[in-house]
């Protein structure tokens, strides 16, 4: 076990956390919504990206393709069922509405695809550097240099373009958005669309490390709840580097205290957290 | 329409009450009337204990408006402590369930106490990250049952000094779970009136108001919070002891989507709405099930439909359609004078 080596797995573990992260932040951040789906459209962008590859053939970036404008859709239709609730802003039948239909999302996940644990093929996930007594695998350098990538580009939409501003208004007051001539519910629609887009390609990058099952995704849940509450919530750069943070935490609590009990550290983080500073790291 | 204290029948609180002790004895004997098999048994028992899970979770989604995620460890909580310390100690069922209220009074405490000034949603995601947390631990620390669970767990002994009731079949186990059920029934009857429950709603109500009161919101939050918890933990306390088996399985989201249907399909803040509900979702699962991956599509779909266009639960779509009846008829009546 050496230190330089956990440090790469912990950026390695940290990228992903982040990469799946990203739509929740926007998600809550900037349009003050919430989705407890989020676990089960990472399962499902995961299988989605799996049946585009061995079933149907297609190459990787394809596959992630497929798996994007797939969980685009799953996303509309959501939305459009939800569009009532969310003009309201009745966050409590969301967060329940939303647990539902994750649980909708497991069932016909498991019809479609089976009960069985299934291995992306990746060629890239076998590809190994080694540097020295260091190693990691180009899906790896993928996902770090996807993600950052990914965090530069909203970062900029959100705070530089005027379509930023405009998502920023409707979470402020949908109403008053609406009498600037705003149509609030396309911003929602947009908004909760690029949350399940997100969580797709996360997938697509993230899920080629380790088995895939329908039941999977509340790992991945609490990983975004820690990300995004660390961060700061909303905070794009704060969720990044909590990201990060969160990855480098794991690796060194799970290579010299408990692989078994990683989840249960990075909720004692969030508890302790919560206890400090209840609205988070970022805040003033 | 939401039914807190139904003031029409007060009038009569003698006939009232002769109701009330029939419906409880017909229900008593509601096994027995659908020809007293196994089945019959089995299925009510269930029924039962899973109502009364679902309690724990209406007290706060209903009275403090509030939605706790984490009621399934609560659930597993009571399941676990049963499991162990009779498996292990040889501790009868009083024991047992007093190991399960201790160890939910505690596990809220803390977790109501962390989340207290937070937002709203903090609470329900913390909630549900403590649930996935606890399953990790139960399935991966060897001591309290691993990934394997405990099995063998022998029948339930509930000793009376003079003599002991065993609840060794599912036959034996019905009036353990039926008295359980109406314990609690009274208990939420006494919450709705209790100053805590009126408080509760106050705050989900009309927050402001509570304030210029000077109710402490966050105080009775986490009251609310931790009276809830044994509910649900005597629930798993007695389900562990009619399945004979404890697993990480009871962390399933299938008890917590249960519960939050249960408590929305009939509508929220009616006395024997989760009893029904559970009865109506039970009996879909039981009786006209589509097999596992199609049940749990259903009881998602419903969960969603319901809150999403009829946010008042079935008793609201009724009463929606009672109105449109009568006045249906008096305008018939109108064109006919």
């Amino acid at each position: 076990m050496n230190i330089t080596q956990q440090i790469v797995n912990g950026l390695v573990l940290g990228s992903g956390y982040a990469c799946i992260a990203l739509g929740w932040t926007i998600l809550l951040g900037v349009a003050r919504l919430v989705n407890f789906a989020h676990g089960q459209l990472y399962m499902l962008g995961a299988f989605v990206t799996w049946f585009a590859m061995t079933k149907a053939a297609l190459p990787y970036p394809l596959a992630i393709l497929a798996a994007i404008v797939t969980l685009a859709i799953v996303g509309v239709l959501m939305q459009s069922v939800m569009m009532g609730l969310v003009m309201t802003q009745n966050l409590t039948s969301l967060m329940i509405v939303t647990l539902g239909l994750g649980y909708v999302l497991q069932g016909g996940s498991a019809l479609l695809f089976g009960g069985n644990p299934q291995t992306l093929p990746g060629t890239l996930s076998r590809a190994k550097v080694d540097l020295g007594t260091l190693w990691f695998t180009w899906q790896d350098v993928l996902v770090l240099l996807a993600t950052f990538v990914l965090y530069a580009a909203v970062w900029l939409f959100t705070k530089k373009t005027r379509f930023g501003s405009i998502i920023r208004a409707v979470a402020e007051d949908p109403k008053l958005a609406e009498l600037f001539g705003i149509n609030a519910k396309v911003v929602y629609l947009l908004v909760f669309v690029f949350e399940c887009s997100a969580v797709a390609l996360g997938a697509a990058l993230v899920a080629p490390r380790s088995p895939i099952l329908t039941s999977m995704g509340f790992n991945e849940v609490i990983m975004t709840f820690v990300v995004v509450v660390l961060g700061g919530i909303g905070s794009i750069g704060g969720a990044l580097a909590a990201g990060l943070g969160l990855g480098l935490f794991i690796a060194f609590f799970g290579a010299f205290i408990a692989q078994a009990y990683t989840t249960a550290a990075a909720f004692a983080i969030l508890l302790t957290l919560l206890v400090i500073r209840p609205a988070g790291l970022a805040t003033k | 329409m939401t039914a807190i204290g139904s003031s029409s029948s007060m009038a009569k609180p003698l006939l009232r009450a002769t109701g009330v002790v029939l419906l409880t004895a017909m229900a008593f004997l509601l096994p027995r009337l659908l020809g007293g098999t196994s089945i019959a048994y089995s299925t009510l028992t269930t029924i039962a204990i899973f109502a009364v899970m679902c309690y724990g979770v209406d007290i706060v989604l209903s009275y403090l408006g509030e939605v706790s995620l984490g009621h399934t460890l609560f659930w597993a909580a009571g399941g676990y402590a049963a499991a162990n310390l009779s498996v292990k100690y040889e501790l009868n069922g009083w024991a047992t369930a007093l190991a399960a209220i201790a160890i939910c009074i505690a596990a809220a405490t803390f977790l109501g106490a962390v989340t207290l000034r937070t937002r709203e949603f903090v609470f329900s995601l913390v909630t549900y990250a403590a649930a996935v947390v606890a399953y990790e631990i139960a399935f991966n620390w060897d001591a309290i049952g691993g990934s394997d669970g405990v099995v063998g767990i022998s029948a339930l002994t509930l000793p009376f000094g003079f003599a002991t009731y065993s609840g060794g079949t599912q036959e034996d186990l019905w009036p353990i779970a039926f008295i359980l059920l109406l314990l609690t029934l009274i208990f939420i009857a006494r919450f709705r009136r209790s100053r805590l429950g009126i408080t509760a709603l106050m705050v989900q109500m009309n927050p402001a108001l509570a304030t210029s009161l000077g109710i402490d919101q966050q105080k009775v939050r986490l009251a609310v919070f931790v009276i809830s918890a044994p509910v649900t933990g005597l629930a798993g306390w007695l389900y562990a002891y009619q399945r004979a088996y404890v697993g990480p399985d009871m962390f399933e989201t299938y008890f917590l989507v249960m519960m939050l249907t249960a408590v929305v399909l009939v509508g929220r803040r009616i006395l024997l709405g989760p009893l029904i509900g559970v009865g109506i979702l039970i009996t879909q699962q039981n009786l006209l099930s589509l097999g596992g991956d199609w049940n749990k599509i259903i009881l998602g779909s419903v969960l969603a439909v319901v809150l999403i266009f009829w946010p008042t639960g079935l008793v609201g779509l009724f009463s929606r359609f009672g109105k449109n009846a009568t006045s249906a008829v008096r305008e018939a009546a109108n064109k006919f004078k």
